[in-house]
């Protein structure tokens, strides 16, 4: 198992045969080079005793599902007051609807369009609404979406404050009170091919 | 024995073929490399034609460096060595020409068939299975070759050369077959025999160690002919090639798992990976001191010579690549750079610095001596030099800085963990532009350099004489005269004391990882007596050690079969238990639900069109990944994948469960043209996939095929499996309508609309394993 010479050894002596002029020597091997070797060695043991025999290391599923657990719990306990009344506070207040802007625009444009307008997704700035018109209902779904329509849930994306801000924003094209009425759904508007 | 001396004129014929080939295809290889590096930042360069598509150049790129730039030069190298090592011409001239021309026209099938989209879909093994076979029999004609010319050797004892071309020949037979195994639905289609997490673990069990022994183990064989040969001086150290050849075979073959760390790969595997990774940092270090060393009483030389300086940067990027390696398959290390550029830097340090570096050495010390001229220029050759270090050294800064900055941009989270700090993926790609254009900038270097090589040599050449190099040597019986003083019995080659410790001591070390509490116990503690032992048989007798090594030399079938026993082992004890393991049957948790036979089509598109070359179809056990994708991947939710899709690089996201994510017409709109969607993406135009039409029509062999590999599917007959492959077109079909698209339902866009809205979705499996089997 280990390469150190038995007897004394000639470091500097060639080995007697050679193969078509090539000659070698039998030098040492380097000390340092033999200890890494033995290093990952040991630490391979180590390592595999820790993890796959104590199982005294992190598991990755169950590792993973905890942390989720605790995003969530910290997300619950951080979430911004979501009723009515504050989400049309937050629209008429600039630093909301400003942070809601940007992160619509990174986000959502691609399906309602720069202008809210709609596209793949729908219009956001008329009083029509499929899921319900009021802040709380908008905000849900921009936090858990309309699978069946495609909506994705932006919620575990984004967080509970950009989508409040993100409902803020769609919110300050709207005014308090004006009428909500139902539409069954969204018609996508497609352009025309290049 | 005679005394009367003969005159032996070797085969070089065929290494001047090979070495012109390698040349030829390394510069058609590089060239496509510049071309898709630039594709990535300039998508209008996809040309919106299918055949000149990233997805389907890249496994061009992939191909033809490894096994036309690579493998040419590697047979040119093997080929002139092997003569002059073992003083004998090559067995068979019809062999050695049937190898040449078998290889070229494998390449020329390859790269007709990839951008024409036929592929296997799996990474490196992409050329469909009539080519396979035909890789499998030219590969057969070298190895019947190369073992009838060591069977007819003047010189008894195998140099250090010929153990690693041995051990290549052996291994890479094994690996292609066992990787290459399909079950063919046509001529151009196939489906491997192993799905989702079986096929993960051979593919990179064949991916790592084609590393290992395609562009790795035949090059430092090259090495160790070529490199004292240029320096004109003796080999560093014959125990450390012993040491370090036998170490490098054995650890190498278990580290594959090291690409799928953190994914639905069982622990165990991925303990494996990390582990041999890191032991393997030694042993390929060895081969790297033994080349750096030899060098030694030999630097002066390096100002006038540009082979030593090839030579020298080569081994030293060899040297960097493989602690690289190590570095990269940590767990933590890998949950950044995994999916990143990082690992392409990696690979290209190995592929331009090693393989690239050694390749040029080679040639430009071969050109005067296979044309009997002194090379044309040297300072090209110098400029060539300077051009390509340049190049690699831009490129891999470039790619470790992008790496490194996307991986940080992906795992980046804001408000105390809780929500990723950049949502969205398009961000981590712009903040990466200016590399991948430097990227390009230093692969153009290198490939100029290239040229300059190829301009020399043609200028060399020109007009010169081939010469054919011979030598003298006594007109004898060859080789089997020599095996009767240290002839060695298979039995002979195993009972003996270093030996029988290597297999005691990997014997208890199973018993140990994989043995219930005594039995482990058990195994720890006989791993421990055995290396004492070993130790102390070896302080004490270690002159019979290396005296029966010194015997295993001169007979070079005992030889071969204790380097397959070697290389095997780590593969048999890998694979062998997952595919007995995990099958649809008995996976728990979660399983997939087998695809209809519209999304099987539309599977099929994606395979063809290399979507798996920018996306991946795993979401690991991270919480970032978490974040951003959805749940962690589940291994039961891609054990009907025939081949499995988890991919290796997310140059856009991840879409395990893209799924119902957006509507039908999000994706269509998408794959017209993706920025109509995402205003900065880089993925090409499918403008094709609205105009041709799905193959329904092969529907039933595939249905029948999957089937025999396992799959569930009813027994449906032939029409109805076209039926339904139709009615979901068509309700798909209106739905677009419905969203105001107009789109005939027998496009191929609609079965990949079918297939992508099919991914995550699964049937939750009862916890008992087997309790709901089929």
């Amino acid at each position: 198992m280990t390469p150190t010479p038995p007897d004394s050894h000639d470091d500097n002596a060639l080995r007697p045969h050679t193969y078509d002029g090539i000659q070698e020597f039998d030098k040492r091997l380097p000390n340092w080079w033999l200890f890494t070797l033995y290093i990952t060695i040991v630490f391979w043991v180590g390592y595999w005793g820790y993890y796959e025999w104590f199982r005294a290391g992190p598991d990755g599923p169950k590792e993973v599902t905890a942390a989720m657990a605790q995003i969530e719990a910290a997300r619950l306990a951080s979430a911004p007051a979501t009723d009515d009344a504050s989400l049309w506070k937050m629209s008429q207040n600039a630093v909301f609807v400003e942070a809601g802007r940007a992160t619509y625009v990174a986000t959502c444009v691609s399906c309602h369009h720069e202008k809210l307008t709609g596209g793949i997704g729908p219009n956001l700035v008329d009083q029509l609404w499929i899921h319900g018109g009021r802040p709380t209902e908008i905000l849900a779904v921009i936090d858990k979406g309309v699978l069946a329509k495609g909506m994705p849930p932006w919620g575990p994306v984004i967080g509970p404050k950009k989508a409040a801000e993100v409902a803020a924003f769609i919110l300050s094209f709207h005014r308090e009170g004006e009428p909500i009425q139902k539409q069954d759904a969204w018609v996508p508007i497609v352009p025309v091919p290049k | 024995m005679s005394d009367r001396k003969i005159t032996l004129e070797f085969n070089d014929k065929v290494v001047r073929q090979f070495l012109l080939a390698s040349l030829i295809w390394g510069a058609v290889g590089m060239l496509v490399g510049v071309l898709i590096a630039a594709q990535l930042n300039f998508w209008r360069l996809n040309l919106d034609l299918p055949w000149l598509t990233f997805g389907r150049l890249r496994p061009l790129h992939t191909n033809a460096v490894i096994f036309a730039l690579v493998g040419n030069m590697m047979f040119a190298g093997v080929y002139y060595s092997t003569q002059r090592l073992v003083k004998a011409r090559l067995a068979s001239d019809f062999l050695s020409a049937l190898h040449f021309w078998g290889w070229q026209a494998i390449i020329v099938a390859a790269a007709i068939t990839l951008p024409l989209g036929f592929s296997r879909g799996k990474e490196y093994a992409e050329l469909i299975w009539p080519i396979n076979i035909a890789v499998a029999l030219i590969w057969v004609v070298f190895a019947v070759n190369f073992f009838w010319t060591l069977a007819k050797r003047r010189e008894p004892s195998l140099y250090v050369a010929i153990w690693f071309y041995i051990a290549t020949i052996v291994t890479v037979a094994m690996l292609y077959i066992v990787n290459h195994l399909s079950l063919p639905t046509s001529l151009t289609h196939s489906y491997p025999i192993f799905a989702g997490v079986q096929d993960a673990l051979v593919q990179w069990w064949y991916g790592h160690n084609a590393v290992a022994f395609f562009l790795t183990t035949p090059i430092l064989g090259i090495m160790y002919y070529f490199l004292p040969k240029a320096a004109e001086r003796p080999v560093y150290s014959y125990r450390l090639s012993v040491i370090h050849f036998w170490s490098l075979v054995f650890v190498y073959i278990w580290a594959g798992p090291h690409h799928l760390l953190n994914t639905a790969l069982p622990g165990w595997l991925q303990t494996l990976g990390m582990t041999f990774s890191l032991m393997l940092w030694a042993p390929s270090w060895g081969g790297m001191l033994n080349g750096l060393l030899t060098l030694r009483g030999a630097w002066h030389k390096l100002r006038t010579d540009p082979v030593l300086k090839f030579f020298a940067a080569a081994v030293t990027f060899y040297g960097m690549a493989t602690f690289e390696g190590p570095l990269l398959s940590i767990k933590s290390v890998s949950a950044l750079a995994h999916y990143t550029d990082w690992i392409i830097g990696h690979v290209h340090a190995g592929a331009l610095g090693w393989n690239g570096f050694m390749a040029a050495g080679m040639i430009y010390w071969l050109l005067p001596r296979l044309w009997n001229k002194p090379l044309h220029s040297t300072a090209l050759a110098n400029l060539h030099f300077w051009l390509g270090t340049v190049g690699i050294l831009l490129y891999v800064a470039a790619m470790w800085t992008s790496g490194i900055t996307q991986g940080v941009m992906l795992n980046g989270t804001t408000e105390k963990g809780t929500v990723l700090a950049y949502p969205n993926f398009i961000d981590t790609l712009n903040a990466i532009r200016l590399m991948m254009l430097m990227r390009v900038a230093g692969g153009a270097l290198y490939f100029v350099g290239w040229l300059l090589m190829a301009w020399n040599l043609w200028q060399t050449v020109r007009g010169a004489q081939p010469v054919n190099g011979t030598i003298e040597v006594f007109d004898e019986e060859p080789a089997a005269a020599h095996e009767a003083d240290g002839k060695l019995t298979l039995l002979g080659a195993i009972f003996n004391p270093p030996v029988l410790f290597s297999i005691l001591g990997t014997g208890f070390a199973c018993a140990w990882m994989f043995g219930g509490h005594l039995l482990s116990i058990a195994g720890l503690v006989g791993l421990l007596a055995c290396v004492v032992l070993a130790y102390a048989h070896f302080e004490s007798r270690g002159k019979s050690w290396a005296g029966w090594y010194e015997r295993l030399l001169v007979n070079s079938l005992p030889f071969t079969v204790l380097t397959f026993i070697a290389v095997a082992a780590g593969g048999l004890i890998q694979i062998i238990p997952t595919v007995v393991a995990h099958k649809g049957a008995t996976v728990e948790d979660r399983r997939q639900i087998p695809y209809t036979p519209l999304e099987l089509a539309g599977r099929d598109l994606y395979v063809s069109e290399g979507c798996y070359n920018c996306h991946s179809q795993m979401i690991r056990t991270l919480v970032p990944d978490v974040l951003r994708y959805g749940d962690y991947s589940r291994l039961g939710e891609s054990i009907y994948d025939h081949p499995y899709q988890w991919g290796s690089k997310r140059t856009g996201p991840d879409l395990a469960r893209i799924g119902g994510k957006y509507p039908h017409v999000w994706h269509l709109r998408h794959f017209e043209d993706p920025r109509s969607i995402s205003a900065d993406s880089n993925m090409p135009n499918y403008p094709w996939l609205l105009q041709r039409d799905t193959d329904l029509a092969a529907l039933p062999r595939k249905i029948s095929a999957q089937r025999t590999l396992g799959v569930p599917y009813p027994p449906w007959t032939d029409l109805e499996i076209v039926t339904r492959a139709s009615d979901q077109a068509r309700a798909i079909a209106q739905d677009l309508r419905a969203a105001g698209a107009y789109i005939a339902p027998e496009k191929e866009v609609i079965a990949l609309i079918a297939y992508l809205q099919s991914l995550g979705k699964y049937e939750p499996v009862a916890a008992r394993p087997g309790a709901s089997a089929q």
